[in-house]
């Protein structure tokens, strides 16, 4: 428990810094701004935003990142709220109630009994981490290569199982991300593989230019072919603090939401897709009157809205434990953590501890600012989402160009996220889901490291991911889900629970 | 004998992409040494991930031909093509003359991407976004960006 306050006390001496502190409030700030915008999710969010983190120190530049992240977490949720339409899978259930809530004039409600719940569920996942993270670290520690691999897979598994969609088309995602990780040079040998002489691809794919060219402007090119029809609420705002009553009714489901979400988000291969799912079941499951539910109830906004932030943010544990990342947007923080020369994984607590309990208090801080800075900027937000697309694909084409040119400053990258973002658009017709993709690739170089280190401990013997204990716990994990995914019954109802 | 249907187009085009995808990497990986297991060379995973990108789009193509599926749908073409088009623009102009004439530049040509656009409004719209832009990456976060380069002549 002292070792516990000793490290929160340091990361707290560290993110408490004039500078860390504005970093942190300009990443919830900006990240907001972007993620209010309709049809942006927190992937194209970090992304766009990636580059305004370049000339900061690494610490600062993860801090910021983390504000981003959330900011553009609770901006999905208000767009949810107020157009109804939710930026990203985890805030559909928002949409449900949130929205109803908003039509009678209740969208103040709403929106504060979200941040509230939000930072609520972000100070208890803050302290789970906290208290998580060395024990799991030291797990991390005792992990081999074959534990590793077999770990990655189970997580690639995971994330099949939750991406929306077709099974076999999700696999094949994964199975093509592996294989986009495998271009350029091996890690061993040194050979070039597959850049057919370009000296930019024999570095390996650039990962900016995958995310960017998926997640910017393939969905521009997306959203551009759908008739967006904004429901922006006419209807008054009202007061953003809700009622006692109201406060009465939120604050069990808010505590459930956090249990659900916190669990789940720890698990890999994006668990933390099912936090906001499995409140507003549970809470419907509960409640006196279901019937409420769908017309404006506000434990349908709480529960789930609070799951949402908990997942969101425990889902960090793998990736600062284990150097794992569990879905689409971690990958991303991988990404963004390389640029800036940190290698995610049990090592870097140790070596890097200021940075790692500063990234860490600076999540509660980040929540903290969003409840400061979100309730008194909604008027901004809701005229922010009255600019039409019509000028805002421009925007985002041009601040995504200025991103990826600023990565290598290189002009051969933006030309080839132009691209990588056909294909993606291409893909997504043929009712692909890119963010399987990103994950195969972002682990395809550790995967690979780990099974062929595993393999020369064993001289060729696959049956090590067998023979070990953990890794084979860890395969079976992963097989069981993937084969109960192909059930039939459990489809059905996989289905039902991502129909938007 | 039934005659063969095809009863989910987008699978069936979507597996035989990936069939695609399979061969194109097995040909771009066959100069590559694959090792034994014991010792994997660097050929063996893109091996491996490239049949196994196979054996998916094999198994789309298959179901496709007995399993209702969703059709193709509309392909619109007109945003994708002018959203890529005004990158490539971009990449184009960034480094001469500079982003003072690749944002205007791509803007312009995105705006193509829109049957909404209107130009006068996109026109203005286009310099406040660059000024914007220009304040914010070079002179706020000093990122090395061209704004505005005539080789032998101005260099900003």
């Amino acid at each position: 428990m002292s070792e516990l306050l000793g490290h929160l006390s340091l990361g707290f001496s560290v993110a408490f810094t004039l500078s860390n502190l504005g970093l942190c409030f300009v990443g919830c700030l900006v990240g907001t701004l972007i993620g209010v915008l309709p049809g942006i999710g927190p992937i194209a969010t970090i992304t766009m935003l990636l580059p305004v983190t370049f000339g900061l120190p690494p610490i600062g530049a993860l801090i910021m990142l983390a504000g981003i992240y959330y900011g553009a977490q609770y901006g999905g949720s208000t767009t949810a709220i107020l157009v109804n339409i939710p930026g990203e899978v985890t805030s559909v259930v928002t949409t449900i109630d949130g929205h109803q809530m908003a039509r009678q004039g209740r969208a103040g409600a709403a929106l504060g009994i979200a941040a509230i719940g939000s930072f609520f569920a972000g100070t208890v996942a803050t302290l789970t981490i906290a208290a998580l993270a060395v024990p799991l670290t030291k797990v991390a520690l005792l992990f081999g290569p074959a534990e590793y691999a077999s770990l990655m897979t189970a997580g690639l598994a995971f994330a099949v199982v939750l991406a929306r969609g077709s099974i076999a088309k999700s696999i094949a995602m994964v199975f093509l991300g592996l294989l986009l990780s495998t271009v350029g040079q091996d890690l061993e040998t040194g050979a070039d593989r597959m850049s057919f002489g370009v000296s930019s691809l024999s570095d390996g794919f650039d990962f900016a230019v995958l995310a960017m060219g998926l997640f910017g402007f393939a969905e521009v090119m997306r959203n551009l072919t759908v008739e967006q029809a904004r429901d922006v609420v006419h209807a008054r705002i009202g007061r953003l603090l809700p009622t006692g009553a109201e406060f009465r009714q939120s604050a069990g489901p808010i505590a459930r939401g956090t249990l659900l979400g916190a669990i789940l988000g720890i698990l890999p291969g994006n668990g933390a897709v099912l936090g906001p799912f499995a409140s507003y079941a549970l809470e419907k499951k509960i409640g006196r009157d279901p019937k409420r539910f769908g017309r404006g109830a506000i434990e349908g906004v709480a529960g789930p809205e609070a799951a949402n932030n908990a997942g969101a943010q425990t889902s960090f544990i793998p990736l600062l434990t284990l150097g794992i990342p569990p879905n689409a947007v971690m990958a991303l923080m991988v990404g963004a953590m390389t640029i800036h020369g940190i290698v995610p994984g049990p090592l870097v607590m140790t070596r890097n501890a200021s940075l790692f309990w500063g990234v860490i208090a600076s999540m509660w801080l980040g929540n903290l600012m969003l409840l400061v800075i979100n309730l008194p900027l909604i008027g901004l937000w809701v005229r922010l989402l009255k600019v039409p697309y019509r000028l805002l694909y421009p925007a985002i084409v041009i601040v995504c160009c200025v991103g990826i040119y600023s990565v290598n400053n290189s002009p051969g990258d933006v030309a080839l996220t132009a691209v990588v973002a056909l294909l993606g658009y291409a893909a997504s017709r043929l009712g692909f889901e890119s963010a399987p993709l990103l994950l195969g690739f972002v682990l395809g170089r550790l995967l690979e490291e780990n099974l062929r280190r595993a393999l020369a401990i064993s001289r060729g013997d696959l049956s090590i991911f067998v023979h070990r204990p953990v890794s084979a716990w860890l395969l079976f994990t992963g097989l069981v889900v993937l084969v109960v995914a192909v059930l039939p019954s459990i489809r059905s109802r996989r289905e039902e629970v991502f129909v938007e | 004998m039934a005659r063969l249907r095809v009863h989910a187009p987008q699978d069936l085009v979507a597996g035989a992409s990936l069939l695609a995808a399979c061969l194109f990497a097995l040909w771009a990986a066959a100069p590559l040494d694959g090792g034994r297991l014991g010792a994997p060379g660097p050929g063996l995973l893109p091996r491996v991930l490239a049949i196994l990108v196979g054996i998916s789009g094999l198994w789309l193509v298959v179901v496709s031909l007995f399993r209702p599926g969703e059709s193709l749908g509309r392909w619109p073409v007109r945003g994708p093509l002018f959203i890529s088009l005004a990158v490539v623009v971009f990449a184009l102009t960034i480094r001469t003359p500079g982003l003072a004439v690749a944002g205007p530049a791509a803007i312009l040509v995105s705006g193509a991407a829109s049957p909404e656009t209107r130009w006068r409004e996109l026109a203005v719209f286009a310099v406040a976004v660059t000024v914007g832009c220009i304040l914010l990456f070079r002179s706020l976060l000093h990122l090395p960006i061209p704004i505005f380069i005539i080789p032998g002549w101005v260099v900003l």
